[in-house]
């Protein structure tokens, strides 16, 4: 078991350094560079020069590189090229931001998805059953920026119960926040609850089906019982992944919906430093991004192994697992 | 489309999205919008909020930056001279200026008793301090180009500022209109870009770059003060974002922010809110490289500009919001400009072609989302050339490396500028050999003679004559299209009174919230 954390973290590092290295040079490819991005159409030669200057832009890409790894790992992520403010303090305050609609986005789009999911598999085939699902299909088709148009249009436009955008960019308060975080957020467990729901449907499906579930039904335990008590449970287990994926990628801020709300968080923040190619602020993005990616994986298979014990059998180290079946 | 006025305005934004969806898909009519602002009484003490494109989280309040936050500058500070409608040179801090027989020597006499909202008294130092921090090289100033004809400036005594220039310009006032040209204290170039302090109707409160920021009126403004008391701004980078805060009502109107038609027809129909036009405030421009094996060859210039209806154009890709261009880049807002419409010959076009073996002539032209109008228009004009047998592919590309990967590198695409230059910076600066912003690179030693001559020529009936020369050329022989002068839509609530816009600037004294 610690064994298999070491190794996690082990290629978890690989990931965040690979990250880094590969947004690095992905935005070297990119055309242009911070100062004529900044000056658009007033590039002319002399503004570009100027400001490259006063921009300290060095032109040997791989010094920059091996430069920005040193600092990093020391936890130095140097200045936004564009602002000069420290990038560790504008990255955690946008993060703070996206947790904002994140975590609710999470908490009640993970229950809502499993207890519907649970309840369209033990009612398979009825219509409370197909109407779940296809509402499901539905919001799974429908791309996310969709949705929030269309909750704009009704919840800030039509009746306007909360606001559209978030006016005040990053000097926001959390009074303006709050009631603005209620739509972003809502977008958000819309899109994901559905891949999550039907996961658990279809999980719960085949727990029903299982011989356990049968010898429990068999033995006289209530359904509600086999399916809370027994299935459920279970059921879980495959469905964890696919919650992680989601996880990850709510807290890496989702660009499209953050940017339809002007909502300040990691996400808008991640498509403005693109859009002026803000190198130090991208690379601190990707590697958080990766960070949460790593770790929403790793608490996945933490509690798989904590609910599953044929899983921590499965990881045991080789031998002992052999004379494990020979005593049995 | 059966719905009544009132049902449609009854449902409100919903139905006029289905509506414009469902126009767009099958060949909209024209697109009817009211031709000017609303005007009226304004009620004291009001707030408006104003939401902003920001450039980026370099911006600032320094006005001689290239990345200047435009919507501040008009607000907080004065120029020594500025546009009106007609872009004639009108006062602003400078109430006479006169120049010597040769028009290389010119005096400015600044209004006595204007004071920088810090208290301190404007005078001619401040001026002299100004123009020196524009051409400063590491400022970088867009206009500095523009303005390198200034040899030496002198503040004569305390309203009196002196320019010698190294070559006569007739024109030279002119030049000082552009938004570069704000007045700052002296010795304020290392702060001003944070304190924002100018001598304009509005007082800083608060500025954060990419953010929020706001203005107080100034009680003491020399020209009367302004009828708002406050006015909010607001960073909103996406479009559809920003019209989402106009439709809910957080904002009262959107800066910088051309409505493409589905839109403007969903604000214009939605209660609460309507769309201004701003008239030819788009001056779209087709720039074919004259440096491209594909247009180094004038008479493939000319075909191009026998084989198009710039009237079809205006037509379809902007649903008649504008004027035709007929390919002379001065509006017809200006006094200069020339009045008269060049030929229109496909069969013409197509018989040049032949002369020259190009029949059957293909290449791309290249547009973005830049700008909402550059697709509709690239597919006009693509439509259009096509009757001369002109194969053009519409290539589009992405909107935030178009202006630095595109623009002045690929021989032919879809461009366009903000009109408000005056005539001569208009000439200078965009056809004149050499030039940064020659989007064409273009080059005719007649055309920069006769700017030269112009700038020279004290009578003001023979210099405007050389213009209209000039114009003539351009159309001629210019490498640079200027299919459509677009109206700029913009959104606005149906609270603004007297919005308007020109010369760069927003008229912030006049603009007010209607009485309840």
């Amino acid at each position: 078991m610690v064994r298999l954390i070491g190794i996690r973290l082990g290629t978890g590092l690989i990931t965040l350094f690979l990250a880094a290295f590969f947004v690095f040079f992905a935005v070297q490819a990119l055309p242009g560079d911070v100062a004529e991005q900044l000056l658009g159409q007033n590039a002319t030669p002399e503004a570009v020069e100027t400001l490259r200057e006063q921009l300290g832009l060095d032109s040997n890409v791989w010094a920059r590189f091996v430069e920005w790894l040193g600092n990093a790992v020391t936890g130095d992520f140097g200045d936004s090229l564009v602002t000069g403010e420290p990038v560790s303090s504008t990255i955690w305050a946008s993060f703070a931001r996206t947790l904002l609609i994140a975590i609710p986005a999470m908490v009640v789009g993970i229950a809502l998805a499993l207890l519907l999911g649970v309840w369209a598999a033990a009612r398979r085939g009825s219509r409370t059953d197909s109407t779940v699902s296809v509402l499901a299909l539905v919001a799974m088709s429908i791309p996310e920026f969709v949705v929030a148009t269309v909750l704009v249009l009704l919840l800030a436009i039509l009746v306007p119960v909360f606001p559209a955008t978030v006016l005040s960019g990053p000097d926001a308060s959390l009074g303006e926040l709050l009631p603005a975080a209620v739509l972003p957020a809502l977008t958000l467990v819309i899109s994901m609850t559905a891949y999550i729901l039907r996961a658990m449907r279809s999980s719960t499906i085949d727990g029903l089906a299982t011989e356990y579930a049968t010898t429990a039904a068999l033995k006289g335990v209530p359904r509600r019982a086999v399916l809370w008590r027994h299935v459920a449970p279970t059921a879980v287990l495959p469905v964890l992944p696919v919650i992680s994926i989601n996880v990850a990628w709510l807290l890496g801020g989702v660009v499209v919906v953050e940017s339809v709300f002007n909502y300040p968080g990691l996400g808008k923040l991640m498509i403005d430093s693109v859009s002026t190619r803000d190198l130090p602020v991208l690379q601190a993005i990707a590697v958080l991004s990766a960070l949460v990616y790593v770790t929403a994986n790793l608490v996945a298979d933490l509690l798989a192994l904590a609910a599953d014990p044929r899983q921590r059998t499965l990881h045991q180290p080789r031998g002992r697992r052999r004379t494990a079946e020979v005593v049995r | 489309m059966t719905l009544t006025i009132d049902r449609r305005h009854f449902l409100g934004g919903l139905l006029g999205g289905a509506a414009a969806i469902g126009l767009s898909a099958c060949g909209a009519p024209a697109l009817r919008l009211p031709e000017k602002a609303a005007t009226g009484v304004a009620r004291a003490g009001a707030t408006m909020r104003i939401a902003r494109p920001a450039a980026n989280a370099a911006e600032t309040l320094d006005p001689a930056s290239s990345l200047s936050a435009y919507e501040y500058l008009g607000a907080v500070y004065n120029r020594l001279v500025k546009l009106d409608r007609d872009g004639e040179t009108v006062p602003d801090l400078a109430t006479e200026w006169s120049s010597n027989a040769d028009a290389t020597t010119w005096d400015f006499a600044l209004q006595p008793g204007v004071r920088f909202h810090d208290g301190r008294v404007l005078t001619a130092r401040d001026v002299r301090y100004t123009y020196g921090h524009i051409l400063d090289p590491d400022t970088a100033s867009p206009q500095a180009g523009a303005l390198d004809q200034i040899d030496e400036i002198e503040a004569v005594d305390t309203t009196t500022v002196r320019f010698r220039l190294t070559t006569p310009n007739a024109e030279f006032p002119s030049l000082l209109t552009a938004y570069q040209c704000y007045i700052i204290p002296e010795d304020s170039a290392a702060e001003i870009g944070r304190t924002g302090v100018g001598t304009g109707p509005f007082v800083l409160e608060s500025f954060t770059p990419a953010g929020a920021g706001a203005v107080r009126a100034n009680e003491d403004y020399f020209g009367g003060r302004a009828t708002l008391d406050r006015i909010e701004f607001y960073s909103i980078q996406d479009t559809s974002a920003r019209v989402n805060a106009l439709l809910a009502r957080q904002v009262d109107l959107l800066s910088q922010t051309n409505l493409d038609n589905p839109t403007a027809r969903v604000v214009a129909n939605s209660p609460g809110t309507t769309v201004a036009r701003v008239e030819n405030a788009q001056w779209y421009t087709i720039p074919m490289l004259a440096t491209s094996d594909e247009f180094a060859d004038p008479t493939m210039r000319q075909a191009m500009k026998l084989a198009y209806d710039p009237r079809a154009i205006l037509s379809t890709a902007l649903q008649g919001t504008g004027t035709p261009g007929w390919d002379n880049p001065v509006p017809p807002q200006l006094k200069a400009w020339m009045d008269e419409e060049r030929e229109h010959d496909p069969e013409k076009a197509r018989g040049l072609l032949k002369t020259i073996g190009r029949e059957d002539f293909s290449t791309r032209i290249y547009t973005s989302a830049y700008e909402p109008n550059f697709t509709a228009i690239a597919t006009a004009f693509a439509s259009q050339v096509s009757r001369a047998g002109i194969d053009l592919q519409i290539t589009n590309t992405s909107a935030d490396s178009y202006y630095t990967q595109i623009w002045m590198a690929e021989p032919l695409m879809v461009s366009y500028w903000f009109t408000g230059r005056p005539i001569d910076q208009l000439l200078n600066q965009i056809f004149r050999t050499g030039s940064s912003y020659n989007e064409s690179a273009w080059s005719n030693a007649q055309f920069d003679q006769l700017l030269d001559s112009a700038r020279a020529d004290t009578n003001d009936g023979s210099r405007l004559q050389k213009y209209q020369d000039a114009q003539r050329l351009i159309v001629e022989d210019s490498a640079d299209l200027t299919p459509v002068f677009g109206d700029r839509l913009v959104g606005l609530s149906e609270d603004v009174v007297n919005y308007d816009e020109y010369g760069f600037e927003f008229d912030y004294l006049a603009l007010g919230l209607r009485e309840d």
